[in-house]
């Protein structure tokens, strides 16, 4: 391709002839001190709290304390080009980021610069990245189900949309995974993603792109992404300003799904910078407010009521606990922040459970009416929790090796073949219709005959075999979304058919 | 004793707070003996002419090794009937609270706050080239006439701003020089042809 000279030039002296010389005004401050990412800057008499500033070098900063002599800066960018007495320029905004479908699809850093090298972001839409949260009559109660695609979620702990449902576990437990497979789960679903990566290694969030990329998620989704190199103060600011272009959203009446990964590094780059501006250390050094810098984060996620278009952003908040240590001070501020919490065990993990929730202590606040009526049913998820529970209780005992009634031996089949039930491999969400077919067909008792090792075989064969030739049981599901004694013969047939023809290995 | 004498002049926050304590009080005292004017010439004076030419004496009057009695002795060998009583009885004071290092800071805090009182204000023009003296004087009435106050100006020649003036009032910059406009043309014209350009390619690629 060859570029017109003469055309690009005249789009040029098109510019130069209709601008207009203006007298820049602005207000200025020296820099005393830089250093740690900070910069203590005199003048700026009249810089606001939040206040975005600009230094010579292009680099700017986020008015971060105002104290009696002097403003401490918060630098977004390389500190090492600030010298001492620069002169800082005041821009009179408060910290705002592109939002809009201009920043969908892309790769962004928490100012919404794209780091994904396909160009400029144009828009013209710019939100604050604070912000203050609906308050009640702009809400209405979560009642749609976002649907994560992973069997023991979407059953046992279901999420609505505009909940906020924490994951949380020890490192290298699939935290992350729950959340691309529900961010790849919401294809054609018209929810907006949202992934901020904080802190993260650049290597497993470039690993996570490719995913996204690969199964076609990156068309609806955004990567704010402020790795572990990046300064401490754009750790801080990437949760909210990721919550700026989720909101938008919201705001206009359409769904947007966030995933904070992680807020345990985003709370640690926030004592980071609160020590150096000499704000009081508390528990574990974080400073007084970082519970509220949490709660008003998360407070932004809800539902919106009818009249201002019934929006919602569901927002999934990653917590990285030390050797299962939830009583710590930023894993129990968050829990009691968030409607429900997923945990996630390191030894089920190692067993093969995966995902590896502990159903018996992760919860959903809002439980039911984040469920489709079918999926609610006495026969799937109903009864899936309460055989999961009767399963543990006998567990435990079964392994003393005694010998054991039938009654007892049956239950304790049932859970084995459940707990293999909702094992499910990485990135492979499965439709609602899907989990209900195979958790109705193990809950009636249906898989009791299946060997354990064979279920997940079994699993996949028959939802094929339903999706090729039992189809309009299926449909009928799908219609229905109730569990009519009509579907549930249906069902019934399809799983007496697909017996016949099953092979056991 | 060198590192004293070095950050001495330079300008600290915390310092500056101090002095400007310090300033208001002198500044309160001179004002009841009416000789805030005087005040202030003298303590110009003697940063300027005294401590400025000999760096020995701000040395040992801020050296925390000299006796406080020792530095008031001194004071008033030096100084006795060659000031103002005000000023002599501040530097006493100063002195024996051991913030004599505050002086330069006091200075400038004093000065503003004079010419606040008076209806003064000092405004920092820049220009690429030195100012011919109707030319200040014409800039200095007309702002004055703004600002309602009257101008003291300080002018700087910065050849790097090509032409036009920056003037600063206190912590306001008011930039209209060519390089700053040379500047915001390049990233409007930037902008408005890298938009064009992305909005229809075609008409940019040659045939």
């Amino acid at each position: 391709m060859k570029f017109n000279a003469d055309e690009i030039a005249s789009v040029i002296q098109r510019e130069i002839e209709h601008y207009e010389s203006q007298i820049d005004v602005r207000e200025v401050g020296t820099v005393l001190e830089v250093g740690d990412g900070m910069a203590r800057v005199y003048g700026l008499s009249s810089a606001m709290s939040g206040e975005m500033v600009e230094f010579p070098s292009g680099v700017r900063g986020v008015v971060f304390n105002l104290e009696e002599n002097s403003v401490s800066i918060a630098v977004l960018g390389d500190y090492l080009a600030i010298n001492e007495g620069d002169e800082v320029k005041a821009l009179g905004r408060l910290l705002s980021v592109p939002v809009g479908d201009a920043v969908i699809g892309r790769v962004v850093d928490p100012l919404g610069n794209p780091l994904d090298g396909k160009g400029p972001i144009v828009t013209t839409e710019f939100r604050n990245v604070e912000g203050t949260a609906p308050g009640v009559a702009e809400r209405q109660p979560v009642k749609e189900p976002l649907q994560t695609g992973i069997k023991a979620i979407d059953a046992m702990t279901p999420i609505g949309r505009g909940q906020r449902e924490l994951i949380i576990g020890d490192r290298k437990t699939g935290k992350t995974t729950i959340a691309i497979d529900t961010i790849l789960n919401q294809k054609g679903k018209g929810v907006k993603c949202f992934y901020v990566a904080i802190g993260q290694k650049e290597s497993s969030v470039a690993n996570s792109v490719r995913v996204l990329e690969e199964k076609g998620a990156m068309e609806y989704t955004t990567v704010v992404l402020a790795g572990a190199s990046s300064p401490a103060a754009l750790q801080v600011y990437a949760a909210a300003s990721g919550t700026a272009m989720a909101e938008y959203f919201m705001y206009k009446g359409e769904h947007a799904l966030i995933v904070y990964d992680d807020l345990s590094k985003q709370a640690q780059a926030y004592r980071q910078i609160s020590l150096l501006v000499r704000r009081p250390p508390g528990r574990e050094a974080y400073p007084g407010d970082v519970f509220y810098n949490h709660s008003r984060l998360l407070e932004r996620s809800s539902k919106m009521s009818k009249e201002l278009g019934g929006g919602s952003l569901t927002s999934l908040p990653i917590i990285e606990t030390l050797e299962g240590e939830v009583s710590a001070y930023i894993p129990t501020n968050v829990i009691s922040i968030t409607d429900g919490q997923i945990y996630l065990q390191p030894d089920l993990f190692f067993k093969g459970v995966r995902p590896a929730m502990n159903v018996g202590i992760s919860v959903s606040r809002v439980g039911g009416s984040a469920q489709i009526k079918a999926m609610k049913a006495r026969e799937v998820a109903g009864g899936l929790r309460l055989t999961l529970a009767a399963f543990r209780e006998l567990e435990a005992f079964a392994q003393l090796g005694t010998d054991l009634d039938a009654a007892t031996q049956s239950k304790l089949d049932r859970g084995y073949r459940m707990v293999e039930l909702l094992k499910q491999p990485q990135y492979q969400p499965l439709d609602v219709i899907d989990q209900i077919i195979v958790i109705f067909a193990a809950n009636t008792g249906g898989m009791d005959d299946v060997p354990i090792n064979q279920v997940r075989r079994f699993e996949t064969e028959y939802l094929q075999y339903v999706k090729d030739v039992k189809s309009a049981a299926r449909n009928l599901l799908a219609e229905k979304k109730e569990l009519t004694p009509e579907v549930k013969d249906a069902l019934n047939a399809a799983l007496a058919d697909f017996k016949k023809t099953y092979k056991k290995a | 004793m060198a590192d004293t004498a070095q950050t001495a002049g330079k300008f600290d926050a915390g310092r500056q707070h101090l002095g400007t304590v310090y300033a208001k009080a002198l500044l309160g005292a001179a004002q009841q003996a009416g000789q805030a004017d005087r005040v202030l010439e003298e303590l110009e004076s003697l940063e300027s002419d005294v401590f400025k030419k000999m760096p020995a004496l701000r040395l040992t009057l801020t050296s925390p090794r000299v006796a406080e009695d020792e530095k008031l002795a001194l004071l008033d060998r030096a100084f006795a009937g060659k000031m103002s009583g005000v000023l002599l009885n501040f530097l006493k004071v100063t002195a024996r609270h051991d913030r004599l290092n505050c002086l330069p800071d006091v200075l400038r805090s004093l000065r503003q706050l004079v010419n606040d009182a008076a209806g003064k204000v000092s405004v920092t023009v820049r220009s690429a080239y030195p100012l011919s003296n109707p030319l200040r004087n014409r800039i200095a009435t007309r702002l004055g006439e703004v600002l309602k106050k009257q101008v003291t100006l300080d002018v700087e020649v910065d050849p790097d701003l090509l032409g036009g003036l920056v003037v600063r009032i206190g912590d306001t910059v008011y930039d209209g020089s060519v390089a700053a406009s040379l500047q915001r043309m390049k990233t409007v014209a930037l902008e408005q042809t890298s938009q064009a350009i992305r909005e229809s390619l075609t008409r940019f690629t040659a045939t």
